[in-house]
């Protein structure tokens, strides 16, 4: 089976578990008549069930021709992880360790992670750019607009 | 209207309001030319700023970034052969080959004289058709609106590209998020998972930044790694380039591309990405010389132009008159009016006639500054290309996280950008259209709320929504689009043979 087959019957799957994920939701919220709070939720999980079985029935018709050379190029996923990883770390441990210090871990390091394979990494730049950043952003959105971006281990 | 105007005008003509209409198309033009940044970005990261200015003050700022940003992405597609924004994708097809030609300066004249000109017509229409159309939609009560969100939610499905399937599923999962919270009418609380948080359900400034912004964010960080440097020409604009014989000459293909552009934007979701692809295909097809469209002929970044700015006009349309957005920054503008307690709508020209007509002051100002600021500022936004992307794309993320905490001081809105990044991201893999989500989750509620207050209204019965003519031809019109794609896809598969005659 081809990739893009796969992809295209994990897709299929996918709408199918959202539907019946939704459905069995809406089953538990109290019924008071016909038209009530679990009526359009009723009314998508079973679109979006239906849409499963189609999206699945599609899938297993879908004919796939040998793969073009822009389609063979792969996405450069451990970048994408690690891009990922600092996002979810960075909006994770913002409150408890502050923005100001947060935000130059995340800048400099994902600085690091973005750099092209072409070009050098120049540490002490990135390090200026991430404090300079933080610090014009903290010190502007906290003074100038009263945004109470949290300070953390600054307190 | 002449007062409402007037009152318009001693808005606008403040020196703050000015300034930051000026500010906010300058960077607007920044980010539409920037490959990868787009007028949604912009006016997701200039939110925040918005909140502490007034909303006459804030909602100019906005407009200027909107206007701005479509505008821009002409540059790089002539420049570099790469669409800033997708409203400026069918620019590419001969604002290239010109540049390629040593005709790069008359390729830049034509697309910043013909936006220009594009985004002035669809703003008188908007100006137009806009109150008209307010005054009508005074008289709807819940089954109009209940009509409307359902044809807007169909055509949203119907008219985009790829998987009818994966379309309506889309436009679902956004209707599906926006049940989250209270309901309406019976204010039973729903799939808040004992979360006090989701109580008030999702805020859309939240879902489209993560939707929108974040999800690029991590999309750039699949190829930054190898992207090579493009080649950054540079020109010396002197005036316009082209002469007035060859601008009466685009006089038709102007006005055509303009109404498609505004006719486009009017319709809900779709916009300028659509608009410019849509009109380049019409003026290849009517023109005398349609062999030479992809050459390098200015009729093409005419057409595309004139009609991706248009849009802006025809978008902000439904937006001001029914609260429906006309596409991803209207609909992100449609969170900064609610940041400011303004409900869009046809009440909008009622309680606040002197905004509306601000805005419309606004946006041609607006337009005035991108014009001058394109034709002499060339040399500056051609800088600004090179600033490379692994430095500016997580900046851009630390100031939606700042965008996102600033909607209601809480952690709770950052994890929600970056949840609705994540899946944005996986729609991007998966190869899900993402504007039926955000106008599911907008249009939900409106469907929802007015669909129970309408069968309120008519004891229990559905036929009301039949029987309203309003109501009853908006109804008829969703089936008609849902059935005339199903056709158009059944034929496109099945097609007749050629040789049967």
């Amino acid at each position: 089976m081809s990739d893009i087959k796969k992809r295209e019957f994990a897709v299929g799957v996918f709408f199918l578990v959202v539907g019946l994920g939704y459905l069995y939701m809406t089953s538990t919220l109290p019924r008071k008549q016909f038209i009530d709070a679990a009526f359009v939720p009723y009314v998508l999980s079973t679109i979006m069930c239906v849409l499963g079985v189609l999206q699945l029935r599609a899938a297993s018709k879908l004919v796939v021709g040998e793969p073009s050379a822009k389609q063979a190029e792969q996405p450069d996923y451990s970048t994408v992880l690690k891009t990922l990883g600092l996002i979810v770390a960075y909006a994770a441990l913002l409150e408890p360790v502050g923005f100001p210090i947060m935000t130059i871990v995340y800048l400099f390091t994902q600085f690091i992670v973005l750099t092209p394979a072409d070009k050098k990494i120049s540490y002490l730049t990135y390090g200026i750019i991430s404090v300079i950043t933080s610090a014009a952003v903290f010190t502007t959105f906290r003074y100038a607009f009263d945004m109470m971006l949290p300070v953390g281990l600054m307190n | 209207m002449l007062s409402l105007f007037q009152q318009g005008l001693e808005i606008v003509f403040t020196v703050q309001i000015l300034g930051l209409i000026f500010f906010g198309t300058v960077v607007g033009i920044i980010f539409g030319a920037i490959p990868g940044l787009t007028a949604t970005m912009a006016v997701a990261l200039f939110l925040p700023i918005t909140y502490t200015l007034g909303p006459h003050a804030g909602i100019s700022l906005l407009v200027g970034l909107y206007i701005g940003g479509v505008s821009g992405g002409l540059i790089s597609a002539i420049l570099l052969k790469i669409p800033g924004t997708p409203a400026s994708v069918a620019t590419t097809f001969d604002g290239g080959p010109m540049m390629e030609k040593g005709e790069g300066a008359k390729a830049l004249g034509v697309g910043i004289a013909y936006s220009f000109i594009g985004t002035l017509l669809s703003i008188f229409a908007l100006i137009f058709i806009a109150p008209t159309l307010a005054k009508i939609a005074l008289s709807f009560g819940p089954h109009e609106y209940f009509s409307i969100a359902i044809f807007s939610l169909t055509l949203i499905v119907t008219l985009a590209t790829g998987s009818m399937v994966k379309g309506i599923f889309s436009g679902a999962l956004g209707f599906l998020f926006s049940t989250v919270g209270i309901a309406p009418v019976d204010a039973i609380t729903r799939f808040t998972f004992g979360l006090t948080a989701l109580n008030g359900g999702f805020d859309i400034l939240t879902v489209l930044i993560g939707l929108f912004a974040i999800s690029e964010i991590i999309k750039v960080a699949e190829n930054v790694k190898t992207e090579k440097n493009a080649t950054i020409n540079t020109v010396t604009m002197k005036g316009f380039g082209f002469s007035m014989k060859e601008f009466w000459g685009q006089g038709w293909n102007c006005i055509r591309s303009t109404l498609i552009g505004t006719g486009i934007g009017i319709l809900p979701g779709i916009g300028s990405g659509t608009s410019n692809i849509v009109a380049y295909m019409v003026a290849k097809k009517q023109s005398k010389y349609p062999e030479k469209f992809g050459t390098g002929i200015i009729d093409g970044v005419v057409a595309s132009e004139a009609a991706s700015c248009s849009a802006v006009g025809g978008a902000m349309i439904p937006l001001l008159t029914l609260g429906i957005p006309g596409d991803t920054v209207t609909a992100m503008l449609l969170g900064g009016f609610m940041i400011h307690g303004i409900q869009p709508g046809p009440l909008l020209f009622v309680s606040q006639g002197p905004l509306v007509y601000s805005i419309f002051i606004a946006m041609v100002v607006s337009s005035l500054i991108m014009l001058v600021c394109e034709l002499y500022g060339v040399r500056l936004f051609i800088k600004m290309l090179a600033v490379p992307k692994h430095i500016l794309l997580p900046i851009i993320l630390v100031l939606c996280v700042v965008g996102a905490f600033g909607l209601g001081n809480r952690i709770f809105d950052v994890g929600t950008i970056v949840f609705f990044g994540l899946l944005g991201y996986g729609f991007v893999k998966c190869g899900i259209p993402q504007t039926p989500f955000i106008i599911g989750l907008i249009l939900g509620p409106m469907a929802e709320t007015n669909l129970r207050r309408g069968l309120m209204l008519s004891d229990g019965s559905f036929i009301g929504f039949l029987t309203e003519p309003i109501s009853g031809a908006f109804l008829a019109l969703a089936v008609a689009s849902v059935v005339l794609h199903i056709f158009q896809n059944h034929r496109a598969k099945n097609p007749l043979p050629a040789a049967q005659h």
